[in-house]
């Protein structure tokens, strides 16, 4: 909450927390007490309301040096002092004392915003008619009349008015340098306390989106952990469906009309297809969950490639697109699980298939490549990061449909499809390529979409070779 | 509210709210003009170089009342543009009555109402809801053309629960009636709270009327409340749970 930082707002605007000591400067303070002090020639002192003197542009006029020397007008002096300091005029106005000498002070209250911060004294001064009270002479009856009347002359001439409009000034233009600290004195604080309050309010969004972050995280967990468990579960009696209907259809349990036997066979596909899907959302959540082990050796990618084309072949031809590998000389083996690779490619060229129209052409190129890995995306800290390591690369080239660039990073989610209507021309799961992206990354490698020109889609697969670095 | 026994001190926070432009400070300005120099001190705006409110403007007034209670009233406005959330936040916290002024203009309709929630979410930080603060709602800029029409808001704050003002910022009209309107509820509810009236012998029909007169408006204070539209000038009273 905004607690701490609405009461400092409070105590500046509603409170008592304002304080002349906080709203100036001394020493500037000081300075304009003593250039006012030059300029209308009279005593000026200024406290504050606890009684600390903050400014003194005083000089000790010489009637008062003179009295001084005396017993009787050194404590005359005194009282003159405490009775000055003793004046507690309300705000907005002023008190005329007059001293011993005949001799005045005004004293005025600093106040802002109806509260009294503190007090300035003018003084002392004389009238410019007047003479000095009757009570000097006793108070230093050892002196020259003659020399305590030229003193009583030194003291500035100022008659009361003037005097007054001299303190009124003073203290407007106090006024205003405690309005001008005071609103910068606000203004700075609620700065830090509007940085605050958004620092506070930021945080606690962090806080609620970390929880929702953490949440997810939690239940596509669960989600693998549900899709392991189902997979499994509806894989057993599925066996058991297609082995019974397999048997069935080899006359195992008598013969089979033809009819008979094409329903029988109708059923052993289906299951064959639904066992397919299964064992794809089995293998994601093994990859999602990490649980997937993969059994690296040694490997010639080719005839790998080779044998997944002969698989397709048939396929091929009853769609009437040709299917074809080439490949360079003198390939370098891969480091990968022979079996995991399989699935790989013939994934991706199940789906060239689907996607290529007849008289259309799937081919697979294999050549040499190097994997880099590169720093961060500016290319810097390359020195820590890069290591060229010799790969192969696959290329799947198909003049089907294509993907749209939109499109090319999505491919590879989970369920996604370009086209996700009901009524899509293709068949599938959406699975396929998910799964061939995370064998891939298992396998340390890449995957990525490119344009086949003039039509089709070319899906690049990268694979490294040994853990070696090209130098 | 801050309560200062000893010195017989009273301060009362009040704080006009509203979307960005609607005349908030202009409400401050002409209440500060209004004035009786003696009462106010000066209109301290914390503002940007476009004459925009960055934090808020602050209006000081202090009554001292016969009976020796000093009531300070800090009126306050909020700087009214989206970006400055946490500052409305800020100077909302322990306010004891909130004008919302809204600008009558059709096209500002929508941003008044989303002010008026902003105002509610800000409230509701502080753990307040609308109905338990004193609220008056001013219906500034009515010179201007294309606004909503009297009927229409008069119609509307018939249905509501807190009164409304229709106003002139720029001119002083209406601006004194909204803000007696909003004393008078504020009033209201921290006597209910704290039972001021009897504990400083304080007379608080006295003390609105002599306040409106100090704002140049020498009417009887059922003349001055009367001037809403709509809406009741309903006290609010501690809940009795």
């Amino acid at each position: 909450m905004a607690a701490s930082t609405g009461t400092v707002l409070d105590e500046l605007t509603m409170g008592r927390a304002v304080e002349l000591e906080s709203l100036v400067d001394r020493s500037a303070l000081r300075e304009m007490a003593e250039s006012a002090r030059d300029l209308f020639g009279i005593s000026l002192r200024i406290f504050s309301e606890s009684g600390a003197l903050l400014a003194d542009a005083s000089q000790r006029p010489r009637l008062y040096a003179l009295l001084d020397e005396q017993k009787a007008g050194q404590a005359a002096l005194s009282a003159v002092v405490s009775a000055v300091k003793g004046l507690e005029p309300e705000p907005e106005t002023e008190l005329d004392y007059v001293c011993v000498t005949g001799a005045r002070y005004l004293v005025r209250a600093i106040s802002y915003d109806g509260r009294r911060l503190g007090r300035l004294i003018l003084g002392p001064f004389r009238d410019p008619v007047a003479a000095p009270s009757a009570g000097v002479a006793a108070l230093a009856p050892g002196l020259d009349p003659a020399r305590l009347a030229e003193a009583w002359a030194e003291l500035p001439a100022v008659a009361e008015d003037p005097a007054r409009q001299i303190v009124r000034h003073l203290s407007l233009s106090l006024d205003l340098i405690l309005f001008s600290g005071h609103k910068a004195l606000l203004t700075s604080n609620m700065h830090l306390m509007s940085v605050q309050e958004s620092y506070r309010e930021l945080s606690d969004k962090n806080t609620k989106l970390q929880h929702a972050f953490d949440r997810l995280k939690e239940l596509d967990r669960l989600k693998s952990n549900f899709l392991g468990t189902v997979s499994h579960e509806l894989r057993t009696p599925l066996t058991s469906i297609i082995g019974y209907s397999e048997m069935l259809r080899e006359g195992i349990a008598g013969e089979l009309s033809p009819e008979q036997k094409e329903f029988v066979q109708t059923i052993h596909e289906k299951g064959e297809q639904l066992l397919g899907l299964i064992k794809g959302l089995l293998d994601l959540s093994k990859l999602e969950s990490g649980t997937m082990s993969l059994r690296k050796s040694e490997l010639d990618v080719v005839p790998l490639i080779q044998d997944v084309a002969q698989t397709l072949a048939p396929a091929a031809r009853k769609k009437a697109v040709e299917i074809s590998v080439e490949s360079e000389p003198g390939l370098p083996s891969v480091w990968g699980d022979a079996e995991r690779l399989r699935q790989v490619f013939l994934n991706l060229c199940e789906n060239a298939l689907k996607f290529t129209p007849a008289e259309g052409s799937v081919r697979l190129a294999i050549r040499a490549a190097v994997l880099e890995r590169r720093g961060d995306d500016e290319g810097r800290g390359l020195v820590l990061f890069s290591s060229k390591r010799p790969a192969i690369e696959v290329r799947v080239i198909d003049s089907g449909i294509g993907v749209p660039d939109a499109e090319k990073e999505r491919v590879f989610d989970a369920f996604y499809q370009v086209d996700g209507s009901a009524t899509r021309e293709h068949e599938g799961t959406g699975l396929g390529l998910s799964i061939v992206r995370r064998l891939i990354d298992a396998h340390d490698g890449t995957v990525r979409v490119e344009d086949n020109v003039p039509r089709g889609a070319i899906f690049v697969v990268t694979i490294p070779c040994r853990r070696t670095t090209i130098a | 509210m801050q309560l200062d026994f000893a010195a017989r001190e009273l301060t009362i926070k009040l704080v006009y709210y509203g979307p960005a432009l609607s005349g908030k400070t202009t409400n401050l300005q002409s209440l500060h003009e209004a004035a009786d120099p003696t009462i106010t001190g000066r209109l301290m705006t914390l503002e940007t170089r476009d004459d925009r409110t960055l934090f808020f403007d602050l209006l000081p007034f202090t009554f001292r009342d016969k009976g020796g209670l000093s009531v300070r009233l800090k009126v306050f406005t909020v700087p009214g543009q989206v970006i400055h959330a946490s500052t409305r936040r800020l100077v909302l916290q322990g306010a004891d009555g909130i004008a919302f002024i809204a600008d009558s203009q059709v096209a500002e309709t929508e941003n008044n109402a989303t002010a008026f929630m902003d105002l509610k979410e800000n409230l509701k930080t502080y753990g307040i809801t609308l109905k338990q603060i004193p609220l008056i709602i001013q219906f500034n800029k009515r010179d201007l053309p294309a606004v909503r029409s009297d009927g229409e808001i008069a119609s509307l704050a018939a249905q509501g629960r807190e009164p409304v003002y229709l106003a002139v910022a720029t001119r002083g009209n209406g601006v004194v009636e909204s803000f007696v309107g909003l004393l008078y509820l504020t009033w209201s509810a921290l006597d209910a709270e704290h039972d001021l009236n009897r504990k400083f012998g304080f007379d608080s029909t006295a003390f609105l009327e002599s306040v409106a007169r100090r704002l140049g408006h020498d009417r009887p204070l059922p003349e001055l409340l009367g001037a809403c539209v709509g809406g009741a000038l309903e006290v609010l009273r501690p809940e009795a749970e």
